[in-house]
């Protein structure tokens, strides 16, 4: 009996296993479909939108920082880009499939999940440009990257599942929130030290270290710039905000999943 | 498993499915403040619809059923039921084996991809592992007879060969239950005999089906069942032949003139 029990659970966790992976092959193969470049886009993109932000930090707001500018946006705003497009991409991920929703019998969060994944692989794929500003700025990676490239991996990998959980299923009911999503993101990206080390804010560091992101954007950078690797004392409240997400996501999403083929 | 047998491999016990119908709900924020009053209190007496009113049902292993009735009448809720897709408002619903459902052709077709790539998903996502799809990939392009175009991508295929492969993936997921909802009106009429011949292949084999359609010829002819919803509810439940009479003989008295079957 316990053995059939976790015979089908295997099944189960198989299949979606390997339905996440072909959506997410497939996404991957269709983002830049029919383009010249390519994949190169996934990395010239950030690139781009990097340079402007130096142009404009450095060059017309004339910041000031104790390390290299670029080396202050590159390694948070990459990270940064994953978190925001999958954010983005998965709002709708349900919403946007409703024939499938109605028609094939599937675990409907593989369809938000998939987006994270596939963006996850973009970001990946920046980590060789941070690598190559952190070199040319004399500074030498070393063993903890091979460490704190996969936690911190990980732990904006759970964060956001249950981000995209709770958001896709939400917008089934309520697609304004697609456009909400945006605008919030946007004043997010300026309320997380992405543009500026977290020690320019002073006193009012606390106050942003509420935003779960912005203790993980900083370990991110600490990794990159100084070879630091994270403790659980920097890390709490993303970890925190982390747990939040998961139980939160799940919860909602379970609750709200039986009406999606019909709300559809 | 024999348990099952003598119970029946599909159960229905009185099975009532509800939608709310949302009249003159205000579509942007505008209309809603300019109409608040009446908003709130037509959303609260929305209007309900039932789409199945108690429907009582059993189905044998290795039973071939049809399902007929009027536009509306509720026989795709009752698949969508019967598929877990849609959870009844009242009553219990318990299926034994596994259920492919051709409830649409293709369902997640992307027009991108190859259709091999696209095959592989689609039996995926009706339940075979990578594994089954890539072992069963030969005999589905054989079946969709799509030859060198099935490593093109979906675009440029016309919609008769779309159908062709979806037919073609849905037919090769081994299941014990197969629910087919009206999808065989479309194609050629050579495919659509061999669609038929599968079905009466897999019906030999043991496996249930369940077929919903207009075209009362092939109810008579592949089912030995039959049962007629309308407004919802099962009217009559029999052999196909005297309840598609009496189907056709409701419609004749209703509209007053022989109809020609």
């Amino acid at each position: 009996m316990i053995g059939e029990v976790a015979a089908i659970a295997l099944e189960r966790f198989r299949r979606t296993w390997e339905l996440l992976y072909l959506l997410t092959a497939r996404e991957l193969k269709l983002r830049y479909q029919d383009t010249v470049l390519g994949f190169v886009w996934s990395v010239i993109k950030p690139l781009l939108l990097g340079l402007v932000l130096y142009l404009i930090l450095g060059h017309v707001a004339k910041i000031q920082t104790d390390i290299p500018l670029q080396l202050v946006i590159l390694p948070a705003l990459f990270p940064w880009s994953w978190f925001q497009t999958s954010a983005i991409m998965a709002a709708p991920a349900i919403a946007n499939n409703g024939n499938l929703i109605k028609k094939v019998h599937f675990p409907r969060y593989v369809l938000p999940f998939s987006t994270v994944a596939n963006n996850m692989v973009h970001f990946l794929l920046t980590i060789p440009i941070i690598m190559i500003f952190v070199l040319a700025s004399g500074r030498q990676p070393n063993y903890t990257w091979l460490i704190g490239i996969p936690v911190l991996a990980l732990v904006e990998l759970v964060l956001l599942l249950g981000v995209v959980l709770f958001i896709s299923a939400i917008d089934v009911y309520f697609r304004d929130l697609e456009h909400l999503l945006e605008v919030l993101l946007n004043l997010a990206f300026y309320m997380t030290p992405i543009i500026y080390p977290l020690s320019t804010l002073g006193r009012y560091q606390n106050v942003a270290l509420l935003n779960p992101m912005a203790s993980l954007i900083e370990a991110w950078r600490n990794l990159f710039v100084r070879n630091e690797l994270p403790t659980p004392m920097d890390l709490w409240p993303c970890l925190v905000g982390m747990a939040a997400a998961v139980l939160i996501g799940s919860f909602v999403f379970g609750r709200l999943e039986r009406g999606f083929a019909d709300a559809l | 498993m024999h348990s099952d047998d003598a119970l029946g491999v599909i159960t229905l016990e009185h099975v009532s499915k509800c939608y709310y119908l949302r009249a003159q709900r205000p579509q942007d924020l505008k209309t809603a403040v300019l109409h608040l009053p009446s908003f709130l209190r037509s959303d609260r007496s929305r209007r309900p619809f039932w789409a199945l009113d108690d429907v009582s049902l059993s189905i044998r292993r290795g039973e071939s059923l049809g399902v007929i009735g009027p536009n509306g009448s509720g026989k795709s809720t009752l698949l969508r039921i019967v598929a877990d897709l849609a959870r009844p408002t009242s009553g219990t619903v318990r299926v034994a084996g596994r259920i492919s459902a051709l409830l649409e052709l293709g369902a997640g077709f992307h027009p991108q991809i190859t259709g091999r790539e696209n095959a592989i998903l689609n039996a995926v996502l009706l339940g075979l592992s990578r594994k089954e799809a890539a072992e069963r990939l030969p005999e589905i392009i054989a079946f969709s007879e799509l030859g060198d175009f099935i490593d093109q991508p979906m675009r440029t295929y016309s919609s008769g060969m779309y159908i062709r492969l979806g037919f073609a993936v849905a037919v090769h997921v081994k299941a014990d239950v197969l629910l087919v909802d009206e999808v065989l009106a479309v194609g050629d009429t050579e495919f659509q005999q061999k669609c038929y011949a599968h079905i009466e292949k897999l019906r030999a084999e043991g496996v249930t089906i369940v077929l919903v359609s207009h075209d009362l010829g092939s109810v008579v002819r592949f089912c030995d069942r039959a049962v007629l919803l309308q407004h919802g509810r099962l009217q009559i439940d029999g052999e196909s032949q005297p309840v598609v009479h009496e189907y056709l003989s409701r419609i004749t008295r209703l509209i007053g003139q022989p109809v020609s079957s």
